[in-house]
């Protein structure tokens, strides 16, 4: 088991987990009622994909964010 | 005399090293208080009725920003002065002049709150840089 708390990054609030080996981000999010979501390390890591085991990349008390899925574009723009 | 004292000599290191942790005074656990407020205040932005100013922090590089709370929660993201590794990303053209430097950050997918868009402009412009 390892312990995680997640930064809902809206409204700072931090709520505290424990994980299993082979959990993913899309449980993580849906424990915490996060449908909207995505979560990655900081401003500076790439998105947990959804179906990827997040228990394997994390340290035990590491702190995670949960922000609302936003992208820069425009309709012609990748 | 069932017992003689013949002498008295110190006892090893580990044995007093655990004996003294047994008998150590345990001082009062102090809680440090977690804070839990919203990212766009805890990276040091300000609020100031609907606008909200501060930078866009990466390891990179940082620019200052301003995003604007419009009607019905839409929100306007501007970044001042771009580098030149913004000109040369892929998403330059979702930047849209607004004077005097400011460029309007458009969004394809609206974040549903300020932090999460700070978020996003951070991780475009470590994308520029890398």
């Amino acid at each position: 088991m390892k312990r995680l708390s997640i930064v809902v990054a809206g409204t700072g609030q931090i709520r505290d987990l424990e994980i299993q080996p082979g959990t993913s981000a899309a449980d993580i999010l849906h424990q915490l009622n996060l449908a909207d979501y995505l979560l990655s390390r900081g401003p500076n890591e790439p998105f947990f994909a959804s179906s990827e085991s997040v228990y394997d990349k994390v340290k035990d008390g590491e702190k995670l964010f949960a922000s609302t899925k936003a992208e820069v574009g425009l309709l012609v723009c990748a | 005399m069932r017992v003689k004292v013949l002498g008295t000599r110190p006892a090893p290191n580990t044995i007093r090293d655990i004996f003294s942790r047994v008998v150590r005074v345990h001082t009062p656990v102090i809680t440090v208080q977690r804070r839990e407020i919203p990212y766009w205040q805890e990276r040091g932005w300000i609020r100031e009725g609907n606008c909200f100013t501060g930078m866009y922090q990466t390891p990179h590089a940082s620019f200052h920003g301003w995003i604007e709370e419009k009607l019905f929660g839409h929100l306007e993201f501007r970044l001042y002065n771009p580098s030149r590794e913004i000109r040369n990303h892929s998403h330059w053209v979702c930047f849209a002049p607004r004077g005097e430097e400011w460029y309007m950050v458009h969004m394809a997918r609206r974040p549903k709150d300020v932090s999460s868009g700070i978020l996003t402009i951070e991780r475009l412009i470590s994308e520029a840089f890398e």
